[in-house]
């Protein structure tokens, strides 16, 4: 039958690929896995080849019926899983049946959950991704989340690694109390007085209910803008500019108390002021910070910020040498 | 006595709206799959549901209360 | 004339972290600043430099986003910073080839009205409607001048984004006669799809339903945003308009509003497009002559 029946769409569980590239230029954002660290170790465990689609969960997992044999990998959020009722580890490959349920237990750490399947989700594809966005409900099944009841199709499986392939502890991420993300300071941060930018980046920020795949939004202090005239276009709030165009990671700071990271389903473009830019390797922390939980912000350069992603790349790399032998 | 947790972090509420009763007060019966509460995260309200029967002895968090996942919500005395 | 002597001032290079650069080529809004932006954009484009993954030209600024894997941004503004000084300054000799396009509009319907009425109280004047409100600060007598004024002189996109497909509108008029209205003070959760609305000096249609903070001051029977790409003008591309577009927002009434709704709905409807040839530099020497001769050209 070649697909697997969702006995529980969990919280927001979604399909998503490496994301949907070059459409930035008419509004459309990538989507996309926002944790590509977890993501691509699960496709790894699961054998399949490259960004392969696969389930992105929200602090509750979904529950999988499985309608053939598979190899099945869950990463990310520290959480609680089960096969059939039994206990099963994350971070290995897991070999199910027909008939086979994965299930998930209580959060323990962590935001998002990732499941891949060997043979990969083989929703069509749209605009050259199987990422799911929301917004205009196009990617994924059916462009929005899973529900109970939906059969979602599957690939042909290639050749997984073998049962209980597992990765070393040292490839595991961790989940501190407070999330250090570096930050390139930039943009339009001018519009900071200079006591401001200090105080934004000694401030330990908590992350509300209103975090998702679109932005974070955090509170903890407030944050003042230079005094000015208006330019021209701009709109009258000392937030605003000439709206322009929003880099995915970038930060701003509406009404001065409410700081905003954008990420993988965000607006690309609008009139506040972005003060920075979360570096792309960063932004899988934040992908596994959830609502109540803590980030800070360190000042960082572009040289350090592209070398974040190298070594985030050449981890990933060793990891695929350790699990392919 | 046994604690239920939450399931969801979000900012917890007890009422399905700010004019209403509260679902359930202290002292008062549940059945599993009786709604107690509701959890806001990403700009849904999601049900809490009892897992288990017994009377209410005690509300951990209050109205409009911030909450963890896996925080304690609400102490059942069960039967 | 006020817009030809507006001088830019350094471009300014920002890097958006490892996967993004952003220029500001003025921080107030101008025609020159976003004829720049289209000129050094498209530029870019043309150099089709390997790890350039999106090229996003804004109203006075532009992005880009790049894969660091290809190519280290700091090359990449190096390029920019010579692509601005060998296509960013205006000659009289460029051209842009563009379209010039009829939208119809029915302003004050009573979809946008029922929604600006919900959300009063995320406004600056809870006691009129947005249209009354703009028409006030801007020194106009009643609401149908200002939608005379809208429909007078044609509007230029000189942004996509915050939702596929959203075009950000400047008109085609002087500095002194364009319309500034501010964003409503909290946004509104709800606006209808293909409402049309003011913030700051740009008009702007919603492709999708969701939230927003323009004025809203009417509602466009045809789409911006077509994600089925089933209407003809969107077989090619899901969004509709294309930065440097010329749009003609034009008043209409109710009748040809439910007309062009149902052309829209079996499949058929067809904006009115013409090709043509812009030149920035005669524009802005005169404007009126200009915009006069683009509406003939798109209604002969």
């Amino acid at each position: 039958m070649n697909e697997v029946l969702v006995r529980s769409g969990g919280l927001y569980t979604t399909v998503q690929d490496a994301g949907r590239d070059g459409h930035y230029a008419i509004g459309m954002p990538p989507s996309g896995a926002m944790d590509r660290y977890s993501f691509t170790i699960a496709n790894l465990l699961a054998g399949n080849p490259g960004p392969t689609a696969a389930l992105e969960a929200t602090y509750l997992g979904p529950e999988l019926e499985f309608t053939d044999s598979r190899t099945v990998a869950v990463t990310g959020a520290d959480c609680s899983v089960t096969v059939s009722g039994a206990s099963a580890p994350m971070w290995m490959s897991l070999r199910v049946g027909p008939g086979d349920v994965l299930g998930f237990g209580p959060l323990k750490a962590g935001a998002r959950p990732y499941v891949a399947i060997s043979g990969g989700l083989d929703v069509p594809e749209y605009l050259n991704s199987r990422s799911t966005y929301k917004l205009t409900g196009i990617g994924g099944f059916g462009g929005r989340a899973l529900a109970e009841g939906d059969r979602v199709p599957l690939g042909q499986a290639q050749d997984p690694p073998a049962e209980g392939t597992t990765v070393p502890e040292e490839f595991l991420p961790e989940f501190p109390d407070v999330v250090e993300l570096r930050l390139v300071v930039g943009l339009c941060s001018y519009r900071l007085t200079e006591n401001a930018l200090d105080s934004f980046l000694d401030t330990t920020w908590k992350v509300t209910k209103d975090a998702d795949r679109i932005g974070y939004r955090l509170r903890g202090g407030t944050i003042d803008f230079v005094e000015r005239e208006q330019p021209f276009g701009a709109g009258s709030d000392p937030a605003n500019v000439v709206d322009l165009g929003y880099p995915i990671g970038s930060v701003q700071i509406p009404g001065g108390n409410e700081p905003i990271i954008l990420l993988n389903d965000a607006v690309t473009g609008g009139g506040y002021a972005t003060v920075g830019t979360v570096v792309s390797a960063d932004r899988d922390r934040v992908a596994q910070t959830g609502t109540g939980g803590y980030v800070r912000f360190n000042a960082t350069d572009v040289d350090s910020a592209v070398q974040a992603r190298q070594d985030r790349d050449a981890w990933l790399h060793k990891l695929r040498t350790v699990l392919t032998g | 006595m046994s604690t239920m947790n939450a399931q969801l972090p979000g900012v917890f509420y007890r009422r399905p709206s700010p004019e209403q009763a509260p679902f359930i007060e202290e002292g008062g019966t549940v059945e599993p799959g009786q709604l107690v509460a509701l959890i806001e995260v990403m700009k849904t309200f999601n049900e809490v549901k009892a897992d288990r029967s017994g009377i209410i002895s005690k509300f951990l968090l209050g109205d409009g209360d911030e909450v963890e996942a896996g925080q304690g919500i609400v102490e059942v005395d069960e039967a | 004339m006020a817009e030809t002597t507006v001088r830019l001032p350094e471009a300014r290079y920002e890097f958006g972290g490892d996967e993004f650069v952003f220029v500001e080529l003025d921080r107030e809004m101008s025609l020159q600043a976003n004829f720049k932006a289209m000129a050094i954009t498209g530029a870019l484009r043309d150099r089709e430099l390997e790890g350039v993954v999106d090229i996003c030209p804004s109203n006075a600024s532009y992005l880009v986003r790049l894969d660091p894997g290809k190519l280290h941004p700091t090359e990449l503004v190096e390029e920019l910073r010579r692509l601005e000084h060998s296509a960013g300054e205006l000659d009289g000799t460029r051209v842009v080839s563009t379209r010039v396009v009829d939208v119809p509009v029915l302003f004050d319907d009573p979809w946008t009205r029922e929604t600006l009425l919900r959300f009063r109280d995320n406004h600056q004047d809870p006691n009129v409607t947005d249209l009354e409100y703009a028409a006030r600060i801007n020194g106009f007598s009643a609401v149908e001048e200002l939608i005379e004024a809208i429909g007078s002189a044609p509007f230029i996109v000189t942004m996509l984004g915050f939702v596929p497909g959203l075009p950000f509108c400047y008109q085609m008029v002087p500095r002194e006669r364009q319309i500034e209205v501010p964003k409503y003070v909290r946004p509104r959760t709800d606006t209808p799809e293909r409402a049309f609305g003011y913030g700051g000096a740009f008009a702007v249609v919603y492709p999708v339903r969701g939230a927003g903070g323009y004025q809203l001051f009417g509602i466009a029977p045809a789409p911006v945003f077509d994600g089925t790409q089933s209407l003809p003008d969107f077989h090619d591309r899901i969004a509709f308009p294309r930065p440097s577009d010329i749009l003609r927002y034009r008043p209409i009434d109710r009748a040809e509003y439910d007309h062009v709704r149902s052309e829209v709905e079996a499949g058929t409807f067809r904006y009115r497009i013409r090709e043509v040839e812009f030149s920035p530099t005669a524009f802005l020497e005169d404007p009126d002559s200009v915009n006069r001769d683009l509406l003939e050209e798109l209604y002969r």
